[in-house]
């Protein structure tokens, strides 16, 4: 762990009675990504997607359901979001690795997170494996330190001190 | 090793020697890492006999789990939604593999 990058990490596992090529469909097509991605009550549209390390995943985000319409409206923001994440691994039928940035979790600044995707066949049955890495790198510390002190910074900074 | 001195005192309360065993360091090493976790705030300690045991405050990690347990729980919605997907995927196939068969 170096002085100016610290992580945390969380690991959600699930398994599935499918083939790899349709778990892999869904999180590498345009219309897989559209049928699942997104939070309940928004629709996503797939704008951009250059699937290869280095490339990118660009698409929209759009309020659909009654009631995140009326949250939205309510909140002054617009009905349509356009987000992004970038491709780090492209591994087919294997790995996935992409990163993004987090700015959706209420009161914690926004910061790039690592996604892996491991897909393991076994049998019948394949167990889906996701990591996420949030870098917290020395922006986020900079950030910190311009006011936006948090319990979550000033741990990282603790623990990456010397 | 102070982040593994910290997971290690999340599971309780802990001498500095149960935990010179466990992250496997030199216990001027742990007594270190220990007074500076404990400086700022995230350690604290209570005599017992001849032992100091240490322990988390747990104020300062309410927020960290929070974080944890919201990114947590937002990719666990997300993965309902995956697997919804996946199973109208799973019949889309089925019913496209009959039609070919007629």
């Amino acid at each position: 762990m170096s002085e100016n990058k610290t992580e945390q990490k969380i690991t959600i596992e699930r398994s599935y009675r499918a083939s790899v090529e349709d778990l892999w469909d869904l999180w590498t097509t345009k219309a897989g990504i559209e049928s699942w991605w997104g939070p309940d009550g928004f629709t996503t549209k797939v704008l951009k997607l250059d699937l290869r390390a280095g490339g990118e995943l660009r698409y929209e985000m759009t309020a659909t359901g009654p009631a995140q319409v009326e949250f939205m409206k309510r909140a002054g923001m617009p009905l349509t979001t356009k987000a992004q994440i970038n491709y780090t691994e492209v591994a087919t039928h294997r790995r996935l690795g992409y990163k993004h940035l987090a700015d959706f979790i209420p009161g914690i600044e926004p910061y790039d997170v690592e996604t892996l995707v491991e897909f393991h066949e076994k049998g019948q049955d394949v167990r889906m494996v996701l990591t996420f890495d949030a870098m917290h790198d020395e922006e986020w510390t900079r950030r910190m330190s311009m006011g936006h002190e948090s319990q979550l910074g000033k741990f990282e900074r603790v623990i990456a001190s010397k | 090793m102070r982040l593994r001195i910290v997971e290690t005192l999340r599971k309780g309360e802990q001498a500095v020697n149960d935990l010179v065993d466990k992250v496997d360091i030199h216990q001027s090493g742990v007594s270190r890492h220990l007074r500076i976790l404990h400086e700022a705030g995230f350690v604290q300690s209570r005599p017992e006999g001849q032992k100091r045991l240490y322990s988390l405050r747990p104020e300062p990690f309410r927020e960290i789990d929070a974080w944890v347990a919201n990114y947590r729980s937002f990719w666990e919605a997300r993965l309902d939604k995956f697997g919804h997907a996946l199973r109208r995927k799973q019949k889309r196939n089925l019913t496209k593999r009959k039609e070919s068969s007629k």
